[in-house]
């Protein structure tokens, strides 16, 4: 369960701050190591690099293409897998630089082992079957895959259970038709309350708050886009009605969650080509580096 | 099992399990056979050192690795020599510090260190303590009488005991056929009828069994397995009592950061499986039933919503 998860011990940050902090303190061990090991410092200048806001919108567009991908894929993904996909994605690249490791093979990475972990049985021919790709381009994947999948497990030190949001939702929906009568059909709340969460896959609400939280939110939103007010739910079946001050964190939370999805911007496809050439550039002139 | 071969002829170990192994006093092995060899051309010199050997040097080896059976020997040739006991000494200090030094020796005689200089300590001692050495030897062959006799009578006990078994079992083979003769006789000669004949015969025979049975159980045993006799009382030590407090089973309490979930018996009577899909008799028969599915969603959902206290 949540409550006694590796989830919820380690890799539940108290603020986005602290989640900046981290991913420039990869950038800056990155930039350290690239150039303590360079054996011609000239070719490397500063701009060369990229940095945090550069990596974040990349991020962003790599993870789309994540969630593409797990969308596209024959036998049709569960949705906890595809959950669990993008939060290990975003775990690896919270401690580790997209400069270091490219995202293309993370991130096929990841949804391998997602697979893998929430038992979802693909056979590996049967995964890189779905790249739209050559078949040799398909093996030299699955190489490459193999490769990575051991390091992306020691990166995720290991947690491999993650809880998504989803079953608290269907929770939650179930709890509101037995116990709370004043809604009518919270049937309805559904396909809001699922697209809620899609785009809260996209931020890092998944890093900062529990799963139920976020589910409850999605629920108390869509109902308030509908215009019923569902406070009651809170202090009633919740049995929040004394206490006051749980009762205040608990919308103090939702709020932050919402803001979190407004502020998500889609990445701009012109910084992301960019900026990727830059990546590519990196990529090649470090692996030459680091081999010779 | 032994996995060595023998240096010499190397295969016929494996060829002869029961070929036996000798050492001889520089520590190497030679199975039988290449022994009566060596010796049949008159040289007698180890094949790996080349130490000039005697034919009675060789003793049948007891131990796997040679290097044991060598220092084997030299201990027993420096025991002869320093043979004193715990009870010639003033305290245990120099006891210990005797045996530390025999212990030296030995050592220093089967790795082949400094040869000279102990054999000279040796020789040294065995001038100084003379007669202390003839006096423990003395006591030494007493004691080897004394272990030899007690050796003996147990022998005769247990052949003593054998040979008893074998009688009772001889009489009582002599004691059935003599009953049978005797119950065949009086069929024949008797006027009585057969059954009560037979009746008759039955019951000396059960009677002659319970007599032979309290016969056995007078002969009383005076010892018990172990060697103690009976009737004498041992003081052992009384066994200490251990108060310790007892266990008291708490059940487990576990923190869910969320409001309490409904017992899963309840879920029915509170009306929560009604929302939920029904099991079909496929899912059913593997154990699956709506509650758990409900139940699982429910604690998902109550889990962790309350925020934590930053």
């Amino acid at each position: 369960m949540y409550h006694n998860s590796s989830q919820k011990k380690f890799w539940t940050f108290s603020s986005e701050e602290h989640l900046e902090q981290l991913r420039y303190e990869a950038n800056q061990r990155l930039r350290a190591k690239v150039l303590g090991s360079a054996r011609d410092l000239t070719a490397f200048s500063e701009s060369l690099f990229l940095d945090p806001l550069e990596e974040a919108v990349l991020f962003r567009h790599y993870e789309r293409r994540l969630l593409d991908f797990c969308t596209n894929f024959k036998p049709v993904m569960p949705k906890s897998v595809v959950g669990t996909a993008n939060m290990y994605f975003r775990r690896f690249y919270v401690n580790n630089s997209l400069m270091e490791y490219h995202p293309r093979i993370i991130m096929l990475t990841c949804a391998y082992l997602a697979c893998k972990v929430d038992e979802f049985n693909v056979s590996s021919s049967q995964f890189v079957g779905n790249l739209q790709e050559t078949s040799a381009g398909q093996e030299k994947a699955l190489e490459q895959i193999l490769e990575y999948e051991l390091l992306l497990i020691q990166q995720l030190n290991f947690h491999l259970v993650v809880h998504n949001p989803y079953r608290p939702m269907e929770g939650f929906l179930i709890d509101l038709k037995t116990r709370y009568l004043t809604l009518e059909n919270p049937e309805m709340l559904r396909k809001t309350a699922d697209d809620f969460l899609n785009r809260a896959m996209l931020t890092d609400v998944g890093l900062l708050f529990s799963p139920s939280q976020i589910a409850l939110t999605a629920v108390l939103n869509s109902a308030s886009r509908a215009g019923i007010n569902m406070e009651s739910y809170l202090t009633e079946c919740l049995g929040l009605k004394e206490d006051k001050e749980t009762l205040s964190k608990m919308i103090d939370s939702m709020k932050r969650i919402k803001t979190l999805l407004k502020k998500y911007e889609p990445p701009n496809p012109e910084e992301v080509s960019t900026y990727k050439q830059k990546l590519e550039r990196i990529h090649t002139e470090f692996i030459i580096n680091t081999n010779s | 099992m032994d996995d060595q071969s023998c240096p010499r002829c190397k295969t016929t170990k494996y060829r002869n399990p029961s070929l036996k192994l000798m050492v001889n006093v520089c520590g190497h092995t030679l199975c039988e056979s290449c022994v009566e060899m060596l010796f049949v051309r008159g040289s007698g010199n180890c094949v790996q050192c080349d130490t000039p050997l005697r034919k009675s040097n060789f003793r049948v080896q007891l131990f796997e690795d040679p290097a044991v059976d060598k220092e084997v020997e030299i201990r027993k040739k420096v025991l002869k020599i320093y043979n004193k006991r715990e009870t010639d000494f003033p305290n245990l200090r120099q006891y210990n510090d005797y045996l530390e030094q025999v212990e030296e020796i030995v050592f220093n005689l089967t790795n082949n260190i400094d040869v000279e200089n102990t054999k000279r300590l040796m020789e040294h001692y065995q001038r100084e303590n003379r007669d202390i050495i003839q006096r423990n030897k003395a006591k030494l062959t007493r004691e080897q009488e004394e272990l030899e006799e007690l050796l003996m009578l147990e022998q005769k006990e247990t052949e003593q005991r054998r040979l008893d078994t074998l009688q009772e079992e001889q009489r009582q083979l002599l004691a059935k056929k003599k009953k049978k003769q005797a119950l065949l006789d009086e069929l024949e000669s008797s006027r009585l009828p057969a059954m009560l004949l037979l009746a008759q015969h039955k019951d000396r025979a059960a009677q002659l069994e319970t007599q032979i049975e309290i016969q056995r159980q007078v002969v009383k045993p005076t010892i018990f397995s172990t060697g103690i006799p009976m009737g004498q009382t041992i003081s052992l030590q009384p066994v200490v009592q251990m108060e310790e407090v007892l266990y008291r089973y708490q059940p487990l309490r576990i923190n869910t950061y969320g409001p309490p979930v409904p017992e899963f018996e309840q879920l029915g009577r509170l009306g929560y499986l009604t929302h939920v899909r029904a099991a079909s008799p496929q899912d059913m028969a593997g154990g699956y039933s709506s509650a758990l599915a409900c139940h699982r969603a429910l604690q998902d959902a109550f889990s962790g919503v309350f925020p934590l206290q930053h």
